[in-house]
């Protein structure tokens, strides 16, 4: 086996170990710093990575695959879990106890994500979602003093393992039916079992496991109270790294392997993405807490990167990963501005906004360009993810016309979510009365994680080129054999089977 | 009788029912939790019999995975059951509504 491929995820194991071993001899007034050294740690690791650019290779037989799919996404979780951990870091005054333990839990998790976008067979995939999935049980009812925060563990507990159940009964079949646990013989495969019922419905329930880790409709129903109750660093992480790690293993799954069944099911990925975007952008409006909202909001963008899977075209998981790349800064940025808040406050309604220009102009800021790029308002990220999914949508439109409704379902669903974006930031400025208009300070590692999510919003909403061609490649990995051969099949085939 | 792979596979898709039928009517979560252990060894059981008739042992191995995992989830998820009784006194899904619209 090959464990120079590993390298980045054993560094971040051993960098977690390395930290609950340090916690042992740092007094409790320094354990904040421990969250700032993890996040340089990591940043000496994201560096690291791009010694890494053009390798391929795979470990454990195939099971682990080293490719520019999972180097991406890598560098993106590495990216995530640096500001979630400076994040927490800031937060830890509301984590009552145990807050090294914090840390070493979201370096964990960002192993397992990191292990999801490399996993190329069926125990692997199992295994690294686990990894993911038991770690949030713990992050997201980390303040064991609060019940909401209990209360959402529970809920994420219950309906996780519920998932992981039909997952793991999905792959039983799709093993039973084809013989194999590994994507690469699967993929062989899969053209001459795509009529039969028992890989179809083994498929289907690997679709329903992956689709709770999306928050994709019909699998949705936890999102928002889990979202609302969890810490606000661990609702971040849980926003942005899992989300992506569904996504990933989404797009390897059903854009590669299985994507001799995935054409027949464009109508089944259709619905689900115009009703996750119906319902996050519908359910989103009443909402008063910011993280509550968030959540709901969480759930439509599920919807849009869906889009992305729907269009089963290389410009479609280019659209998907550029989009990611933008949610990261955007939902970070978001979550960042109402951790500070939260932390000076403990105020988690909109109404708490009132005054925010007058008390922190930076947080005030920030909030309004993450809210215009969820949103997607031209200049900022948001906005050219989400052209880059409609096209991809459009282009596919000419082989059947239900993609053009579904362009048209999404566009209703951002036309919605002005509504509740805009709310917010109405209540950052325009409130009546603020109560409260004592400053908020922002510390020196916040504020520069700030800046950089700022800039990470324009910088790609102004010069996307670069990380879509960077996704492109990602996308079409340079063996080029097999794997062109299989993309070309997919550009020609939608149309064929018509 | 020669039992056939059919065989294990209807009672492993009976298993696998009433654990689902459990976690969607019972009320109290330490049995939720059990029917989704259930639910777990179902997919062993399924895992299991598939090897045995297709002659190669990936579906074993990945029992093994199985179980390992689920060990891990229950500790966490009976610890977690547990905070949860100290702080409420109960371990009924009605009593989870601390958080609704």
């Amino acid at each position: 086996m090959n464990a120079a491929l590993m390298i980045l995820e054993i560094a971040v194991l051993v960098l977690g170990i390395a930290l609950l071993l340090l916690d042992l001899w740092t007094p409790p007034a320094r354990k904040r710093l421990l969250g700032y050294g993890a996040a340089v740690a990591l940043v000496v690791v994201l560096a690291y990575s791009f010694k890494l650019t053009g390798e391929t290779g795979f470990a454990f037989g195939q099971a682990y695959a080293f490719d520019g799919l999972a180097l991406f996404f890598k560098r993106f979780f590495l990216l995530a879990a640096i500001l979630v951990l400076v994040m927490a870091a800031e937060f830890s005054d509301r984590i009552a106890s145990g807050i090294s333990e914090f840390y070493s839990l979201i370096l964990f998790a960002l192993a397992g994500m990191m292990f999801a976008a490399s996993a190329n067979s069926f125990p692997m995939l199992f295994v690294s979602l686990e990894l993911i999935t038991v770690t949030f049980y713990v992050l997201t009812s980390f303040q064991r003093n609060r019940l909401a925060s209990l209360e959402a563990g529970v809920k994420y507990l219950i309906l996780g393992a519920l998932s992981s159940a039909f997952l793991v009964y999905g792959i039983a079949l799709v093993y039973g039916a084809s013989g194999t646990m590994d994507f690469a013989e699967l993929a062989g495969k899969s053209a001459a079992l795509k009529d039969q019922p028992l890989f179809l419905l083994g498929l289907l329930l690997v679709l329903a496991g992956l689709g709770f880790k999306i928050a994709a409709f019909p699998f949705q129903i936890w999102a928002p109270d889990v979202y609302q109750g969890s810490p606000a660093p661990a609702t971040a992480f849980l926003a942005v790294g899992s989300k992506a790690a569904g996504f990933v293993l989404l797009l390897r799954l059903f854009n590669t392997v299985g994507l001799d069944v995935t054409w027949h099911w464009e109508k089944l990925l259709m619905v689900m993405a115009a009703v996750t975007i119906l319902y996050g952008n519908l359910c989103a409006i009443p909402q008063r807490n910011l993280k509550r909202l968030l959540g709901y909001s969480s759930i439509a963008h599920a919807g849009y990167l869906l889009l992305g899977v729907a269009a089963m075209s290389p410009a479609g998981s280019t659209a998907v990963l550029y989009y990611l790349a933008g949610y990261l800064f955007t939902v970070l940025a978001a979550f960042s501005v109402l951790a500070i808040i939260i932390r000076k406050t403990d105020i988690e309604d909109v109404s708490g906004l009132a005054g925010l220009n007058q008390r922190s102009p930076l947080l005030a800021a920030t909030l309004t360009l993450a809210m215009v790029s969820l949103a997607g308002v031209p200049p900022l990220a948001g906005f050219f993810g989400k052209f880059l999914l409609l096209k991809s949508v459009v282009e596919q439109g000419g082989s059947y016309y239900a993609y053009y409704w579904l362009a048209a379902v999404a566009l209703a669903g951002v036309v919605i979510s002005f509504w509740y974006y805009f709310g917010v930031i109405r209540a950052i400025y325009w409130s009546k009365d603020p109560a409260d208009l004592s400053p908020i300070e922002v510390s020196l590692p916040a504020r520069i994680c700030l800046y950089a999510c700022i800039a990470g919003m324009l910088f790609l909403g102004l010069f996307p080129n670069r990380l879509v061609e960077n996704a492109r490649a990602a996308v079409l990995p340079p063996p080029p054999a097999k794997i062109a051969e299989k993309t070309a099949v997919a550009v020609a085939s939608p149309a064929s089977i018509k | 009788m020669n039992v056939g792979l059919e065989h294990y596979l209807l009672v492993s898709a009976a298993l696998f029912s009433l654990g689902l039928l459990g976690v969607i009517m019972r009320r109290n979560l330490l049995v939720i939790y059990m029917s989704l252990e259930l639910m777990l060894n179902a997919a062993n059981l399924a895992l299991v019999a598939f090897s045995r008739f297709n002659n190669n042992l990936d579906g074993q191995v990945m029992v093994f995975f199985i179980i390992t995992v689920a060990a891990a989830e229950v500790s966490v998820g009976l610890a977690l059951i547990v905070a949860l009784y100290r702080k409420r006194a109960s371990a009924h899904v009605e009593d989870l509504t601390t958080m609704k619209l």
